[in-house]
């Protein structure tokens, strides 16, 4: 379960990123995070993955409390967690096989389970032909799948994606998107900060709208609302 | 850590240190050069040991005594010293045992044996051994109050300025050895500054997936290890030759000079160098993980 009580996140420079924001979000939903740009939706994120600390309030997942939690204790959060970027953050000189396995390697996995674990989750996404390429030998829509696979190679409780469909054209974004409820529906809880207003009122999936820090919106069979 | 994350760290270790294959050598050569001069501190300073501990088991002191004296009187200054307490040994020898001793030392010098052989013009005397060398000079002054005692010889000046070379040698090694450290650390943090810097993208994948702090430190922390020792290996390999010639060299010129054997000079060069390598290779990359990556 992740829960956010009273969380307020402001930055050095003054900048507000969240204001008093409380949500709960249970095991197996998949959530939309929306709102404008600079809103709060990658502090609310960041925040999640412990890249920073909230100023106030408390920020739980599961047994982790994240404002106590020391520096120590981050990695065995973030092998819970599966982190999906707008950029695929892959390693240009490994292939797609070993940019996957990587993220089992630096966890210390064995090789039997890597060569076992591996292959199943490019199925999963569907790059199994692809596996001895190098990123800049794939598209845009393989490449974000690629980061995909490594987020879920590990087998996270929780999917946390900063807008994963970004920089895609409509059709691609809409793949990604199947392919994310697709692993929702394996069992991950998913957590989605987009701007892809047809892929979510499509979905019909519980959205959260948030505004200058603030939760302005909660529906559990929501629509984007906002006109593009 | 199991047994493929051993294999992965060797993995990225060997990786790194390939890519950067020029900050490599550069870093090892340093290294080398460095823990060389060490060792050729080392070397110098366990020879001047050496010489000055052979010196101080010969014969320390050699008493003469005035020519005429009756044998009576020797004996009982005899039985005198050897209850000085500063006095580990002494030996009463005559001149006749004095001249064989010379003949023994000098086979060739028949003109000399003529000489001593008609009128043998040495003194009767003793050896005297002392505890430590700095009780030499008070042991000879007190010899040369006795009124029977001719002269006093002994080889304290040399000791006292062999062990003051000693010294001298350490300290300008030790300073010498400070400098080029501090000189070497600076190239294996900015070696070790690189390999981060390159891998910056891994190490950013890492912490995503949750890799511990230790898991990405040590592949930088063995690539440090890696260039220290290997600037042993280097280093003591041209010791490890240099000295064998030396010694070869030494047999011909200085066939009396008393040489430390390679054997021994190894052992302790590596001790000294295997250490350095291994801090100096250590510190640097703790010092470069600290200020260049914040995990």
């Amino acid at each position: 379960m992740i829960r956010l009580e009273g969380v307020t996140k402001r930055y050095p420079n003054g900048h507000h990123g969240l204001v008093d924001v409380s949500l709960t979000i249970h095991r197996g939903e998949f959530v939309f995070l929306v709102g404008p740009s600079g809103a709060g939706k990658s502090t609310l994120i960041r925040l999640l993955y412990g890249e920073d600390r909230a100023t106030q309030g408390d920020v739980m997942i599961d047994q982790f409390r994240l404002g106590s939690m020391s520096l120590r204790q981050l990695p065995r959060l973030r092998r819970k967690l599966g982190i999906v970027f707008q950029d695929g953050k892959l390693l240009p000189t490994r292939t797609v096989f070993q940019n996957v396995a990587f993220a089992m390697e630096v966890v210390g996995a064995s090789k039997k389970d890597i060569m076992r674990r591996v292959p199943q989750v490019l199925e999963l996404v569907g790059l199994r032909r692809r596996r001895d390429h190098y990123p800049d030998q794939l598209s845009g829509g393989e490449q974000q799948r690629v980061g995909i696979a490594r987020a879920l190679v590990n087998q996270p409780t929780y999917v946390l994606a900063d807008e994963p469909t970004g920089n895609l054209d409509p059709d691609t974004a809409a793949d990604i998107m199947r392919l994310f409820t697709e692993i929702n529906r394996r069992g991950a809880t998913v957590l989605m900060a987009t701007h892809a207003r047809e892929l979510v009122n499509h979905l019909q999936k519980r959205v959260i709208a948030i505004e200058d820090g603030r939760i302005v919106r909660d529906e559990a069979r929501g629509a984007y609302g906002y006109d593009a | 850590m199991t047994l493929s994350s051993i294999g992965y760290l060797l993995r990225e270790t060997g990786r790194s240190l390939r890519r950067n294959l020029w900050m490599t050598v550069a870093s090892v050569s340093t290294v080398a050069i460095s823990l060389f001069v060490l060792a050729v501190f080392v070397v110098v300073s366990t020879n001047v040991t050496h010489v000055t501990t052979l010196l101080q088991n010969q014969v320390e002191l050699k008493v003469f005594i005035k020519p005429k004296t009756n044998r009576a009187q020797e004996m009982a200054l005899l039985k005198q010293v050897r209850v000085w307490p500063d006095v580990r040994r002494v030996e009463f020898f005559t001149k006749v045992q004095a001249a064989a001793q010379l003949r023994r030392e000098f086979p060739d010098q028949q003109a000399l044996f003529q000489v001593i052989a008609h009128s043998n013009p040495l003194l009767d005397g003793y050896d005297v051994f002392t505890h430590t060398p700095d009780q030499i000079p008070a042991v000879a002054h007190r010899f040369a109050r006795e009124r029977i005692v001719h002269n006093v010889i002994y080889q304290g000046t040399i000791i006292k300025r062999l062990t003051g070379l000693g010294r001298i040698v350490k300290w300008s090694g030790w300073i010498v050895e400070a400098l080029l450290a501090a000189a070497t650390l600076l190239i294996i943090i900015n070696t070790i500054r690189l390999a981060v810097f390159a891998r910056r993208r891994e190490i950013q994948v890492m912490r995503l997936v949750g890799a511990t702090n230790w898991f990405i430190r040590w592949p930088f922390i063995l690539e440090g290890l890696v260039i220290g020792l290997l600037g042993t290996f280097l280093s003591e390999l041209v010791v490890g030759l240099g000295y064998r010639w030396v010694l070869a060299r030494a047999a011909i010129a200085l066939p009396f000079w008393p040489m430390v054997n390679l054997h021994t000079i190894m052992v302790r060069t590596t001790l000294f160098t295997g250490l350095g390598g291994l801090a100096v290779g250590t510190i640097a990359s703790v010092i470069a993980l600290r200020r260049f990556l914040r995990v």
